[in-house]
């Protein structure tokens, strides 16, 4: 009971919420705005379990934004002559790789401060990209948009996926040794050294996925729309650390699970909407998710100051 | 053995200013050579004006290192003094002058925000303070509502931004008053040495006596004031106050400190290698426009930049631990054999 507090207080407030508005703005529960809603959060989603593993193990990456951009326009030029479905695919997966490569031995390899670190190469890949397209958006040729399915079932194609990655990433966190692994470095990376866990090229891997999974968002989500936009991805980097802190991920790291980071997300997607029904204006949006990153971590800090006392 | 390790200690950082001030020089010989006006009086008190902010963001974002420590989020507040600061002039009818110290007050406060939460709850600093990076420009936009801008300032406000004092720009002289002023803080003062020392180990520092917590609110209280001087010194250079205004300094402040010779994990550093390392970023910025490169490139050589002195920064010491462990393991490989 203890052990999953956490987790069981977010997903009870998540449930609070949604009983507030169902009680509040029935609207909110009509089927197709809550289906794009859904789809529109799965590449988010994609990033947050990412972004738990990397918190897990106690590091940050805030360049997953810029990440994401570039991918996007990667995949959309390539799409655009003409490369195969899964060719685009493969290549966004190793472009988003390859950056998170860089981060990773930078942050593994010379142990420098993730923080500092991905600050850098999100202004470097976000300044690069700016340079090189000027704005431009990049027009994606027809079959492209959902997959050439129909609408609906390009959106359940996209859900499924992403819940599919979360069910397979949580067993694998909890099962697997890798997933073991992130946790033991996260928690004391000299102890797990001595363990015989290699804390650095853990460290290093961790990166490279979170790479490789944001790729991975990026694609997902330039198949919900007819143009990819240069500037997409901005403040993604935000909203997978908070749906990850909100979640139960702790900073100090070792701790916390993807289950917690599903429904934190699903909180924060329905935390816009719920303003917007309770009129109160979209430009709060960016305040808001800073507050609720605050407000998590405070009470985070709170509680283990009560437990240590 | 101590004396001879201060002694290497001095000349690496020795080195590190050298080095900085000859990057300095052959930035400077190479757009004069390649602007034509670069090297004019008129265009070094452009740099000038325009490298203020981001140094004064520098010169608090040092002590702040030098604990150890870190704050995203002075871009963001300077966003959101500098909306507050025409919110009161022009809607609340303040004077400036009245209006500048309310703005000051505000970014106390919220300097006091990030240092509450930061010891008073021992968070980390890089999460609180993304926290607020967030939070203060979703206000600064949440108030302007994406759209408001302030203009129309009196012009004996913007003779603090636009027009020369005694031969310099005006806010020349506020800089240069704040940076001996951190200086003196840092480098003469009890409080510079209790920075240092929750740098290099703050168990031992609170062992020590030292107010680790009074120590670390002040610098983040700090921080708060310089960045909402920083956000009237804006506001008066471009005439106009605007939700966007600082996005990204706090990129260019922390490069400024980390080329100026201060370890990214606390404990060592100096305010004159911050100096240095604002005209570096300065200089570079303001020659990548005369040779007429893209304004994109001076961010991502600012960032590459950092990349580049973070390296250099731990690469001497990593070196030496490999060949540490190595040495240890040659040296035990004997023992272990059977004799």
């Amino acid at each position: 009971m203890t052990r999953y507090f956490r987790e069981l207080s977010v997903a009870i407030a998540l449930g609070v919420l949604l009983l507030v508005l169902a009680v509040f703005a029935p609207k909110f529960f009509e089927w197709q705005p809550m289906l794009s809603r859904l789809t529109r959060e799965a590449p988010t989603l994609v990033c947050a379990c990412g972004m738990a593993l990397v918190i897990i193990s106690r590091q940050i990456d805030i360049s997953i934004g810029s990440q994401f951009a570039v991918c996007s326009v990667c995949a959309g030029l390539l799409a655009a002559a003409k490369v195969p479905f899964v060719l685009v695919l493969v290549a966004s997966i190793g472009i988003g790789a390859a950056q998170g490569a860089i981060n990773g031995a930078l942050v593994a390899g010379l142990r420098l401060p993730s923080i500092v670190v991905t600050l850098a190469t999100m202004v470097i890949l976000r300044e690069g990209l700016r340079w090189q397209r000027q704005g431009q958006f990049v027009n994606l040729p027809d079959g492209l948009q959902w997959f050439g399915l129909s609408q609906a079932a390009g959106q359940y194609t996209l859900i499924t996926a992403a819940v599919l990655l979360l069910v397979l990433m949580a067993q694998g966190m909890k099962h697997l040794a890798a997933g073991r692994f992130v946790y033991a470095v996260g928690s004391d990376a000299e102890a797990a050294r001595l363990a015989g866990i290699r804390p650095q090229l853990t460290t290093f891997l961790i990166f490279v996925s979170m790479g490789a999974l944001t790729g991975l968002a990026a694609l997902m989500n330039i198949v919900q729309s007819p143009q990819v936009d240069p500037k997409s991805g901005s403040g993604l980097e935000l909203k997978a650390i908070a749906a990850a802190v909100v979640g139960g991920v702790a900073v100090s790291g070792g701790r916390g699970n993807l289950w917690g980071v599903f429904a934190g997300l699903l909180m924060l997607a329905c935390v816009n909407p719920a303003l917007t029904y309770l009129h109160v204006e979209a430009y709060w949006e960016k305040a808001i998710q800073g507050a609720i990153i605050l407000l998590a971590v405070v009470a985070d800090g709170v509680r283990s100051r009560k437990l240590s006392h | 053995m101590s004396a001879s390790k201060s002694a290497a200690w001095k000349g690496v950082l020795f080195r590190h200013e050298t080095i900085l001030l000859l990057v300095l020089l052959v930035e400077w010989f190479y757009f004069n050579s390649v602007g034509r006006r670069f090297g004019t009086m008129d265009n070094t008190f452009d740099i000038i004006r325009h490298s203020v902010e981001i140094g004064l963001l520098a010169l608090v974002m040092t002590p702040i290192i030098l604990t150890g420590g870190i704050d995203l989020s002075v871009g963001s507040l300077l966003g959101l003094c500098a909306i507050l600061f025409g919110k009161m002039w022009r809607d609340g009818g303040m004077p400036p002058l009245l209006a500048a110290a309310c703005t000051l007050l505000v970014g106390a406060v919220a300097g006091g925000l990030n240092a509450a939460l930061i010891t008073g709850l021992r968070l980390p600093p890089l999460i609180v303070t993304l926290g607020t990076y967030s939070l203060f420009r979703g206000l600064a936009e949440a108030i302007t509502r994406g759209a408001d801008t302030f203009t129309n300032f009196p012009t004996s406000f913007l003779f603090l931004g636009q027009e020369r004092l005694l031969g310099l720009p005006t806010q020349a002289w506020i800089f240069l008053a704040v940076g001996i002023g951190m200086w003196l803080l840092v480098h003469r003062t009890t409080f510079g040495r209790a920075f240092r020392a929750i740098g290099f180990a703050p168990e031992g520092a609170r062992y020590a006596g030292i107010p680790v917590e009074r120590r670390l609110a002040l610098v983040y209280v700090l921080a708060g004031v310089i960045a909402a001087l920083a956000a009237i010194i804006y506001t008066a250079r471009l005439g106009q106050a605007k939700a966007d205004a600082g996005m990204g300094y706090e990129l260019f402040a922390i490069t400024a400190v980390v080329l100026g010779g201060t370890s990214i994990f606390g404990g060592v550093g100096s305010v004159h290698g911050t100096l240095l390392g604002v005209a570096a970023i300065a200089v570079l910025g303001n020659g990548l426009v005369h040779a007429r490169q893209p304004r994109e490139v001076a961010g991502m050589l600012t960032g590459a930049l950092l990349l580049l002195a973070l390296s250099g920064g731990v690469l001497p010491k990593l070196l030496a631990t490999w060949r540490a462990r190595r040495l240890s393991t040659s040296q035990a490989k004997p023992q272990t054999s059977p004799p």
